[in-house]
């Protein structure tokens, strides 16, 4: 039979133009089972106003994420156990810095359209220097390698949540899109090299890693602002020593 | 997306930012020399007294360190500073007044910070 | 993005510690001591002022900074400026792509660098 625990949900409600506000419900919860399960039932069985988004329950979608007890989670795969213990409390609020439609469903409009602006592909041609070894199972790639993989990043917007930057300047690019321009390589790609190397670009990252701990996706977005910003550092090196080299890059 | 602040000066970032880098590992060397020599070998409970300021000026390489100190503490703060602010999503009007506050005001610390060294060095030779 | 159009709320977000990853606590020192230090620099820098001034005004500032409240603030400077410093080191590298993977365990070694010498300067202005 499968374990019982009772728990308290605490949810953040807020409906458009109105003050948000805790709505807690009691409930009996398997531990082994994902936060969303709690909040669909919630919907299911206590409140049908409740708003939340959510589609593949699998983390391939990148729809359900929220923050639990503060931190940004894909609920589908954020079992019970690991964020509450028996008889306590479980928070769960809408993501930070996107703006809010209705109580945990978030408009991640600005999110595609900037993964979009830096040519970010679901489905990349990647070469193995694109591509940490660690995160390879079989270690590092041939010489000559090539292989096609699916891009880890699933638009889920964790990481454009947890990054204080993002919370205090929605001008910086974010993680997500940094790592995506990364992933769609800004080698030979001088306008992306531009747009990731300016003011709004890698310099206003500040090392917080937060991208890297929540990511679910392991995408590791940290590792790849930095990479971008030594490729950005590299180019700038060049064009002060060698400057026609520089303009032919350009052209 | 609106990212007109990174469009029409693209390049200006890295090379702040390689200002800041640049000038961080000589300040961890230069700062812990004048914090020791300064803070810990005087007579006053570690701090020099106003004679011993002025001799330990005396050596040809000791105002240079310091000048070095003086201008890349300030580059490397007013940098920091800079980068800080951006954080808060100013206004272009208000980061291109900010930028001569900073530029303005760190070469007048530069300015003031170099008399400085130069009185308390001639002081020596009084 | 949706940013608060709150300045201090903005601030706060920057130093606001709830269900941080240890690398953010990183970011945080790192913040505050930059504004800690930068305020230090210019203050610093005005009072040493009276150096020119002749013996007898440079005394007086001596004696003011020989107040416990003033060591107390020394020791803050001395804290601030190994911990900026070293992971400051930090950032660099990682900026270069050097131990990126590892950036947790080196924020551990600044942590542990940084205590030790801040007890040590702890005990040399305090006790020294």
């Amino acid at each position: 039979m499968a374990e019982k625990w009772n728990i308290t949900l605490v949810i953040r409600r807020q409906k458009q133009g109105q003050p948000p506000f805790d709505q807690e419900f009691k409930m009996e919860a398997n531990p082994d089972e994902n936060v969303i399960d709690l909040v669909e039932r919630v919907w299911a069985f206590h409140d049908k106003t409740l708003n939340y988004a959510h589609a593949c329950h699998h983390s391939t979608c990148g729809a359900c994420g929220m923050r639990v007890n503060n931190v940004e989670k894909l609920t589908c795969i954020t079992p019970v156990r690991s964020v509450v213990a028996d008889g306590g409390t479980l928070r769960v609020d809408p993501m930070r810095n996107f703006p809010v439609i209705s109580d945990l469903a978030v408009d991640m409009g600005e999110l595609y359209r900037r993964m979009e602006l830096v040519g970010h592909h679901p489905v990349n041609l990647d070469r193995k220097e694109a591509i940490q070894s660690e995160f390879r199972p079989s270690g590092p790639a041939e010489p000559g390698e090539d292989f096609i993989r699916l891009s880890d990043c699933i638009e889920c917007g964790l990481c454009m949540s947890a990054c204080p930057i993002v919370g205090s300047t929605g001008d910086y690019l974010g993680p997500a899109p940094l790592a995506g321009a990364h992933q769609a390589g800004v080698k030979g790609n001088p306008g992306l090299l531009e747009l990731v190397s300016g003011v709004d670009g890698v310099w206003r990252c500040h090392s917080a890693f937060e991208c890297t701990a929540v990511c679910p996706s392991n995408v590791d977005p940290g590792w790849r602002i930095m990479e971008l910003r030594r490729i950005a550092l590299a180019e700038k090196w060049k064009s002060w020593f060698s400057p026609n080299k520089s303009a032919e890059v350009r052209k | 997306m609106v990212n007109t602040r990174s469009t029409p000066k693209p390049g200006e970032s890295t090379t702040l930012w390689f200002i800041k880098f640049i000038t961080g590992p000589i300040l961890l060397v230069v700062a812990f020399i004048h914090v020791v020599i300064n803070h810990y070998v005087g007579s006053i409970g570690g701090l020099l007294s106003h004679a011993e300021v002025v001799a330990y000026y005396q050596s040809w390489y000791i105002p240079i360190m310091e000048a070095i100190f003086l201008i890349t503490v300030i580059s490397h703060s007013l940098i920091g500073l800079r980068g800080i602010i951006l954080d808060l999503k100013p206004s272009m009007s208000l980061m291109r007044v900010l930028d001569w506050v900073f530029v303005l005001g760190g070469a007048g610390f530069v300015v003031y910070g170099m008399w400085l060294l130069r009185a308390v060095t001639a002081l020596g030779g009084a | 993005m949706n940013t608060s159009p709150n300045l201090f709320a903005r601030i706060g977000r920057w130093f606001d510690p709830r269900g941080r990853s240890l690398s953010d606590y990183g970011f945080i020192l790192n913040r505050l001591t930059a504004l800690g230090l930068t305020l230090y620099l210019f203050l610093h820098l005005i009072v040493l002022g009276t150096l020119a001034q002749g013996p007898d005004a440079y005394g007086v500032f001596l004696e003011v900074i020989e107040n416990p409240i003033m060591k107390f603030g020394e020791w803050l400077v001395v804290a601030a400026v190994f911990i900026h410093g070293l992971n400051g080191i930090r950032i660099g590298m990682n900026s270069l792509g050097i131990a990126v993977p590892r950036q947790r365990e080196t924020l551990i070694v600044v942590f542990i660098l940084s205590a030790a010498a801040i007890l040590f300067f702890g005990w040399k202005i305090f006790l020294g």
